[in-house]
């Protein structure tokens, strides 16, 4: 393959369109995650739209049942795994190796891989669409309605292997994040001097390395069903569709929980920053999310109490479900506990911040009342989970999600948002969201089931029913006015400056949009809320801090160069999965496709491995001598070359990797860029972190 | 009832106005007098009340019979904890957000704490008794609930979930070991504990009948059961939970509480056979003959369990062959028919034998009955066929 990289160039390019495709710069990728998840919000929002108009009034006849099936079935799965979960990805990429001090993440290819994996699960999935086939036995897609008896188009397959592909990106990218945040902490930033927003995504992303394999194996035995007569969830040939439920909720409910704490995470950024004051109760907040973290693995079968279990493990199921409130409720009152005695400046972001504690409480509340098995009985499967799970995933995940946006926006673009406009979309928000799904309520207590395409006048659903769909028009139009905030907010001169808010993260300390590199100096993070230390300290010997990090020339930081090949292993793992759609028929070679996908998977994978850097930086930098540098000889790349320009504020101590002239935190025991062992720095100062 | 008073009645939204109260405070530009405010408040309360609808037909608040009461009052002690944490929780926010805003000028830090140890430990442990003493009640709740009480003659009933429609089976209807298989109506005795196994043939569903208890699930791999018992006479409305395929919507059923000797009336005399006319015999050789209707419905007493296998074997096992029916017999005493969709009348039930994928969209009779695999997907019979049959249908009592 070393041919291959020989004859094809690196990419270099830092504008237009081919560098968006070959970008693999956390900033960059951050943004397309970001985008890409909104369109698909959009179309989650519309299937939305299309449920709540069949069901707006009763004997409606506007979509078939089929069509309906599909529609609920595409928007539980569109807004969890192609919305909630890349729009948190969205952050973890802005905002972490910002929040950390550190230039990128751990693997920056692989983090374009993970971009570009999911996108292309997102589209096998709603490409079910053109061929009239969306899946449409439930996001849950329960055995054995899923099995080919029961679901005789391919609907079910598009499903299992869209969230196949999907599962890659979540693994890869989690994998990223957790080396990324365990080695790449600038001196200094002792685990318990994390952001909140990073300790949240640390318990997120080990969460997704152990939940994913759960619902891979599921899905595989799903796919063999279907596909190859095997009987996992068949019951005439002895399998056992409880099966799947337990293989789905054991992975379902930890996912509930990385769909909900990075928004815990970015809450606990807002609030105390604008409420002037620093998180009450860090250790705690910190420790209670890894105690969801944990406890969330205890309490799956919650979602199957009906299903027979019988009452002792019913119980045990019940009372650690019940539990799991406590460390909620901490994190609840100690954010009441951050605002308390502050200084609350209603900044849009601190609006959306205090919306999901409000409404989060409501979900939490709600969430009690199904813990207890008994009260469960009458609430599972109607519109009263409905509302629940709405006013945790919309009131909270998704208004966490916005909170993050209006905060980090002026990072990413230099330009504030509209403030105005801001505010009539939170308002917008919160009336649609509570006039949309707090009637579900009563629905749910009135009888009605969920996941029904029409019911009958007689049961009395119609009104509240009615009332739902018009809060549904509500978010529509605050979904509007929020697209035209960007646009006006986008159109402008930057007028952020680099600290608006005057926040305590260390993202902040640098200019906004931040340059490519991040930091031109690595900060040493003297405490939690490094920034609000540096600038305090500042104020009080009487020079306030206004300005960001100088700019520096860029070619004097050596940053990855982009690259093809995460793209093309990506384009290899969708070929491989979309081709198992294709069965020939034949006896002897049923799925071809796949095997191209496998090939140009390796192909990719080869290629991804040789590659040199850009011609531009081959040159005569000292790390490549034979214009292949990063991965050649990594057992040669043994010593670190150590720098000390004396700052202003202390000394800095930049590690660089003598082979391929990356910058390294000085946590590093390898080069993360060219796999080189690096030698720990003697200076006993900088070992902490 | 109008979209305003509407939305007080959600106490979410009340709360959002209240807020707004709080954005007057803060912008100043818009005033909500304090007058609107107590009305919405008013009608939110009242509305609250009537949301929760005890009459409507499913409702988990209009309970009869000791399993829905039981399961009704733990979530009502459940609620109003539920709502005195919610205004506590929710009032100290707001109190938060209003008292500690900041004011212009304000240009001192607030004090910076950090946290406080004894409020950490009492915000943990307080909820953490709160809940266990809740989740020890519900766990003795769940117990009791578990099974009929111990000397309760209870009423053996064995309910088979079908894509879409319900097989009850009675294997002692009237004490003198009576077998009895029907279908889509539940015909019980007032005051007595009634135990139903769950089984299902097909997917898996959910059986729930919200006045008289919670919902449990029938699963193709479990022997699960249930119980409950109705305090009075009536009908009481049931319908599956979990989700079973297209017409999930309308897979429902109706569950007639009869006075005891009613019960008993109704048992001895099912499966009599049916005096017909002329005409319905005429219709009962269509129901045999060219229409083949006894291929998948039996209309003459209880099914044959080995016939019931066969015809399940099909289903399962052909995408086109035929597929178990509901028992017809006694037919026209139903209130309903289509699985407790439409009311048993001639023009209903003419309409459905016309063409079933017009009123239950998906239904395996259209799929896979003979007769209605034509072009538009009516019955290929002729109108006299038809009227035959509907006078045979409607004979079966």
């Amino acid at each position: 393959m070393a041919t291959l990289t020989d004859v094809i160039d690196r990419p270099s390019g830092e504008s237009g369109l081919w560098s968006w495709i070959t970008t693999v710069d956390h900033k960059r990728i951050g943004v397309l995650y970001g985008v890409t998840a909104f369109i698909f919000l959009l179309l989650g929002g519309i299937e939305a739209g299309i449920i709540r108009l069949q069901l707006s009034v009763p004997d409606s006849t506007l979509v078939s049942a089929d069509t309906f099936n599909q529609m609920f079935t595409m928007h539980g799965t569109t807004m969890i795994f192609l919305v909630i979960m890349p729009l948190s990805a969205s952050f973890f990429n802005f905002v972490i190796p910002l929040a950390i001090g550190a230039r990128d993440v751990a693997f920056p290819r692989l983090n374009a891989f993970s971009y570009w994996v999911f996108l292309f699960g997102g589209l096998l999935l709603n490409a079910s669409f053109l061929t009239n086939q969306a899946p449409d036995a439930g996001w849950f897609s329960y055995a054995n309605l899923t099995e080919k008896p029961f679901s005789a188009n391919q609907g079910l397959d598009y499903w299992a292997l869209g969230l196949q592909v999907l599962g890659v990106s979540s693994l890869a990218a989690a994998f990223n994040f957790i080396v990324t945040i365990v080695n790449m902490r600038a001196p200094g930033m002792s685990l318990m001097r994390m952001p909140l927003f990073v300790w949240m995504t640390l318990v997120t992303s080990i969460l997704l390395v152990l939940a994913f394999p759960v619902i891979t194996v599921g899905l595989i035995e799903l796919t063999f069903d279907r596909n190859f007569g095997t009987n996992f969830f068949v019951p005439e040939g002895g399998g056992d569709p409880i099966l799947w439920q337990h293989l789905f909720w054991v992975f379902g409910h930890p996912e509930v929980y990385i769909l909900i704490l990075p928004a815990m995470g970015i809450v606990s950024e807002v609030l105390p920053t604008f409420s002037r004051k620093p998180l009450f109760g860090y250790p705690v907040v910190v420790f209670s999310g890894v105690v969801i973290g944990i406890m969330g693995w205890a309490v799956w079968s919650h979602h199957m109490f009906t299903v027979g279990l019988g009452p002792v493990a019913v119980t045990v199921f019940m009372i650690t479900t019940m539990l799991i409130a406590v460390p909620t409720g901490v994190k609840i009152f100690n954010w009441i506990g951050t605002l308390w005695g502050g200084q609350i400046d209603l900044k849009t972001a601190m609006l959306f911040a205090l919306g999901f504690v409000a409404l989060f409480i409501v979900g939490g509340l709600s969430g009690v009342s199904h813990a207890v098995a008994p009260s469960d009985n009458q609430q599972q499967d109607t519109y009263y989970i409905v509302a629940h799970i709405h006013y945790v995933l919309f009131g909270g995940a998704l208004f966490g999600i916005f909170a993050g946006v209006y905060y980090w926006f002026p990072k990413l673009t230099g330009k504030l948002f509209h403030e105005g406009l801001g505010k009539l979309h939170f308002w917008l928000y919160f009336i649609g969201m509570n006039v949309t799904f707090f009637p579900m309520h009563y629905l749910g207590l009135n009888g009605m089931p969920r996941r029904i395409y029409t019911y009958a006048s007689e049961f009395g659903w119609d009104g509240l029913n009615l009332l739902a769909s018009l809060g549904y028009l509500v978010l529509f139009v605050g979904t509007l006015i929020f697209m035209v905030n960007i646009l006006i907010s986008l159109r402008k001169e930057p007028d952020a400056g680099h600290d608006p808010w005057d926040a305590p993260g260390l993202e902040w300390s640098i200019a906004s949009p931040p340059p490519s590199y991040n930091f031109a100096k690595i900060p040493e993070v003297e405490g939690l809320d490094h920034y609000w230390i540096v600038k305090r300290r500042a104020a009080a010997e009487g020079r306030p801090v206004t300005e960001p990090e100088a700019y520096v020339d860029p070619s004097t930081i050596h940053m990855p160069d982009p690259s093809y090949w995460p793209l093309v292993t990506a384009i290899g793992v969708l070929v491989l999965a979309a081709g198992m759609l294709f069965d020939t028929g034949w006896d002897y070679i049923r799925f071809p496709i796949p095997f191209i996908g496998g090939i140009i998977c390796f192909i990719g994978i080869i290629a991804w491995a040789n590659e040199p850097p850009a011609k531009e930086h081959a040159g005569g930098d000292h790390h490549a001598e034979d214009g292949h540098g990063m991965a050649h000889h990594p057992a040669t790349a043994t010593a670190a070359v150590m720098e000390r320009p004396a700052g202003a504020a202390g000394v800095t101590v930049r590690l660089l990797c003598s082979n391929c002239g990356n910058q390294l935190s000085s946590s590093f025991r390898f080069c993360p860029y060219c796999g080189g062992a690096v030698e720990s720095p003697a200076d006993p100062d900088h070992q902490e972190g | 009832m109008g979209l305003l008073p509407f939305r007080g009645a959600d106490s979410q939204t009340l709360r959002a106005g209240d807020e707004k109260g709080k954005t007057t405070l803060m912008s100043k530009r818009f005033t909500i007098t304090r007058k609107p405010l107590l009305l919405l408040g008013i009608s939110a309360i009242l509305l609250l009340v009537m949301a929760c609808a005890p009459d409507a037909k499913q409702s988990t608040f209009g309970t009869s019979g000791p399993v829905a009461e039981q399961q009704l009052l733990l979530f009502n002690v459940l609620l109003w904890v539920m709502i005195v944490v919610f205004v506590l929780v929710e009032g100290v926010l707001l109190y938060a957000i209003i008292k500690f805003r900041r004011r212009p000028g304000q240009d001192e830090l607030p004090p910076q704490t950090h946290g406080h140890t004894a409020l950490e430990i009492t915000w943990t442990i307080v909820p953490t008794i709160l809940i266990l003493g809740l989740g020890i009640w519900s766990a003795i709740t769940l117990f009791n609930l578990d099974q009929p009480p111990a000397g309760a003659d209870a009423l053996e009933i064995t309910a088979v979930g079908h894509q879409w429609w319900w097989e009850f089976e009675y294997p002692d209807a009237d004490g003198n070991g009576k077998y009895i298989s029907t279908a889509n109506e539940l015909k019980v005795p007032v005051d007595r504990a009634v135990r139903v196994n769950l089984r299902s043939d097909d997917v898996i569903h959910s059986f729930w009948i919200p006045k008289l208890a919670g919902k449990i699930d029938m699963v193709p791999t479990r022997e699960n059961y249930m119980w409950f018992q109705a305090d009075e006479t009536g009908t009481f409305y049931g319908q599956c939970a979990e989700f079973c395929g297209t017409a999930h919507a309308q897979m429902k059923f109706l569950v007639q509480v009869l006075p005891q000797e009613d019960y008993l009336d109704w048992a001895e005399r099912f499966g009599e056979t049916p005096v017909l006319s002329a005409q319905a015999q005429a219709g009962q050789s269509v129901f045999n003959g060219t229409g083949g209707c006894l291929v998948c419905h039996t209309a003459t007493g209880s099914d044959d369990p080995a016939v019931v296998d066969s015809r399940m074997q099909s289903f399962l096992t052909t995408e086109t062959g035929i597929a178990p029916g509901p028992n017809l017999t006694d037919l026209a005493t139903r209130e309903r028919f289509g699985a407790g969709l439409v009311d048993m009348n001639r023009q209903n039930l003419r309409q459905w034998i016309r063409n079933p994928e017009d009123v239950k969209p998906g239904n395996h009779m259209s799929g896979r009955a003979a007769i209605y695999q034509t072009s538009d997907g009516r019955a290929n019979l002729s109108e006299t066929e038809i009227t035959s049959l509907l006078e045979y249908l409607l004979s079966l009592k």
